[in-house]
């Protein structure tokens, strides 16, 4: 289990980190969100001693993480990077030696993975003229080439078409299935919704949502509600006590509401109003978790 | 895994990457064709017979030009093809010869055997005709002499042209401090090249790294100071064997083009050279290394570099002072200056012109200095390495390293 224990870490004037905590278990995966600058890449950095913070740490199954350990990690960086001029296979089966595997079993395992990606026949070319999706892929299979037992991506899915994100997510799910923890970060919340059984959403340096998702969104204090209504809604809204937002368009209109609202009283208020055409009333997305978190 | 074995991949795939790649083939190639060349083209060139013709005015041109071409030809080795050629073509009075000259026809003029007629003394050719006659002349007029004395007229011309006393070296056969100094001065050259090539081979692999990420791949697995040396091995190693090879190809054409004497040495000064040669490169090495990791681009790579491009051309220099005065002040305190001291003391010791604790003195200094630049280095490398975009200062580096 990999866990990050109250790190804290300031550039200057600036904290990137200020108590930032959370754990992936083996098997599991975890997205992690916040928004620019909220301190993702810092946090995922202190796991490969890429940044020291100035206080906390973090452990592997409850212990330092020493350099033999960092080499059963693999690690997907924000900024994409290889060797622009070496071959595909060359660089991969150079990475897995560097992480301790035999020459033959590097080279199989780059192989392996090419191939999972479709560019098996693509594994003499030099990593520059390869187009950019083919790059992400090469690059995404550099931090799985020596089967780590924990995979850390900064923004896996950014820059991809809907068919690769498609590919990139199965394959997650599937290295997730063999016991591998799993922690990304993303701007897609959709996606996240769709993959992860578990977040964390980070502002400020410090993590202000973390869960299962599901379990989060039961515990809401808020709820999403749906409503298209004939005729003109007047001082409906006002009715209800605590509502974080309101979006109208024509007669369609989208809110997220206190979640101990008395929805049936609100409902009964809106057909005195008009015709309810449609009525919809949800645990909030993560979406809108993400914007109540880090408003 | 070990450690070092890390490091070792790091260098093996220096070799292979850079050993392959076209810009490296090229210049391989290139260099050892320029270094063929350059020790042929000499023997090329400088082969055959030089011809000057020599205008004659009066009588008695004939026995100094005579003599003169016998002269030009005593160092020839049997056999050979000789090397100059003197021709006489008489002339009926001055001003005809003189306007032959202006005209470019001839080399000099002679006069009545008594005067010669240039173009000028500052010419590399015209001097080399005008004392090939003066000897003529000469040795014309004792052949005169010694005639009359009754000697044969070549016994005269044998003796002048051969070295009448044997020479004895107190050192023994071995070579001497002339060609000692020769090879240190050939080795000095070699070094200076090396650390500007090789520093800059280190520099742009570093800053190459950083300019397209992987850098951050690779940290994610290993330790700054693993890939820092991992890199001086792999490109240290590829450089010695070019240099090397440069230096094979070099005593092959020597050989085969039969120039020069290849001087023999005794293995002293060749493990002198070697010892320093490493001490050196490993120096400057750290040092760009460092230096590279500081810029984000190839553009910045040169400008960090420029202070260190500056230590080893004024090494240079004084160690060409140090060839000179190998005892003088500049000598002995380059000694002591870990960045001149690669320069300096192999130079003094192939004169045979540094003491021994000096000698022991510099060695120590110059590890030393290279065990805390690695240090010091490899603090700014980790500290510099995952700072992109502007220049990173040296102070930064270090400080965000420490922490």
């Amino acid at each position: 289990m990999l866990a990050l224990i109250d790190l804290h870490k300031r550039y200057g004037n600036v904290a990137a980190l200020a108590g930032c905590t959370f754990q992936v278990d083996r098997g599991r995966m975890l997205g992690f969100l916040g928004p620019n600058g909220a301190g993702k890449t810092t946090a995922m950095r202190t796991i490969f001693g890429l940044v020291t913070p100035d206080s906390g740490h973090v452990t592997w199954d409850g212990e330092p993480i020493t350099t033999d350990r960092k080499q059963r990690f693999g690690y997907m960086p924000e900024q994409r990077g290889l060797y622009p001029k070496m071959r595909a296979h060359d660089q991969l089966s150079y990475l897995g030696r560097l992480r301790g595997m035999e020459p033959r079993q590097a080279a199989a395992s780059a192989d392996r993975w090419l191939e999972r990606f479709g560019l098996a026949d693509r594994r003499l070319d030099r990593v520059e003229v390869l187009s950019h999706g083919n790059q992400q892929r090469v690059q995404l299979a550099a931090a799985l080439v020596h089967d780590p037992d924990l995979l850390v991506l900064d923004e896996p899915f950014s820059g991809l078409d809907p068919l690769a994100t498609e590919t990139m997510a199965d394959i997650l799910g599937e290295e997730t299935a063999r016991g591998k923890a799993v922690v990304f970060s993303s701007h897609q919340l959709d996606l996240v919704e769709d993959i992860c059984e578990e977040v964390a959403i980070i502002n400020a340096g410090q993590i202000v949502v973390e869960g299962d998702v599901r379990r989060l969104k039961d515990a809401a204090p808020i709820r999403h509600l749906e409503l298209e209504l004939d005729g003109e809604v007047g001082d409906l809204f006002e009715t209800l006590d605590d509502v974080r937002q309101i979006r109208s368009e024509d007669h369609g209109h989208t809110l997220i509401i206190d979640a101990n609202t008395d929805i049936r009283g609100f409902l009964a208020r809106a057909q005195e109003v008009g015709r309810v055409r449609h009525f919809t009333y949800t645990t909030p997305s993560l979406s809108d978790l993400f914007l109540e978190a880090v408003r | 895994m070990s450690q070092l074995r890390t490091m070792w991949q790091i260098a093996g795939r220096e070799i292979r990457e850079h050993g392959r790649s076209k810009a490296f083939l090229i210049t391989t190639a290139l260099t050892f064709l320029l270094v063929a060349g350059l020790v042929v083209a000499p023997g090329l060139i400088g082969g055959g017979t030089t011809e000057y013709v020599v205008g004659g005015v009066g009588e008695g041109n004939e026995p100094i030009v005579a003599a003169a071409e016998l002269l030009g030809n005593a160092s020839d080795e049997p056999d050979a093809e000789s090397s100059v050629s003197l021709k006489l073509e008489t002339f009926d009075d001055r001003e005809a010869a003189e306007a032959a000259m202006e005209l470019g026809d001839l080399d000099a003029i002679l006069i009545d055997g008594r005067e010669v007629v240039v173009e000028s003394v500052g010419g590399f050719g015209d001097s080399a005709v005008l004392s090939l006659l003066q000897q003529g002349a000469a040795s014309v007029e004792l052949e005169a002499i010694v005639t009359e004395s009754g000697q044969a007229a070549a016994d005269v011309i044998d003796v002048m042209t051969s070295d009448p006393l044997e020479t004895t070296t107190l050192s023994g056969p071995e070579a001497g401090d002339e060609t000692r100094g020769a090879v240190a001065y050939a080795g000095l050259l070699l070094l200076y090249m090396a650390v500007l090539l090789y520093g800059n081979w280190m520099l742009s692999g570093v800053t190459e790294e950083k300019s397209n990420r992987v850098v951050e791949v690779l940290l994610s697995s290993v330790k700054p100071w693993q890939l820092l040396a991992g890199k001086i091995s792999g490109i240290g190693l590829l450089g010695i064997g070019q240099f090397a090879g440069t230096i094979l190809v070099a005593i092959i054409a020597l050989r085969v083009s039969n120039v020069v004497e290849l001087p023999t040495l005794d293995v002293a000064t060749v493990a002198n050279l070697i010892v320093w040669f490493i001490l050196g490169f490993l120096l400057f090495a750290v040092m760009y290394g460092a230096a590279g990791s500081l810029v984000s681009r190839m553009e910045d790579a040169q400008n960090v570099a420029f202070p260190m491009s500056m230590i080893a051309v004024a090494g240079f220099f004084v160690s060409i002072a140090a060839l000179s005065d190998p005892d003088g002040p500049a000598a002995v305190v380059g000694t002591f200056i870990p960045m001149t001291a690669p320069f300096v003391v192999p130079v003094r010791a192939a004169l045979g012109a540094i003491p021994g604790w000096q000698y022991l003195l510099a060695v120590i200094l110059t590890v030393g200095a290279i065990v805390g630049l690695v240090f010091v280095a490899g603090r700014i490398y980790a500290g510099g390495l995952l700072r992109f975009g502007t220049r990173v200062k040296l102070r930064d580096a270090w400080r965000s390293a420490g922490t």
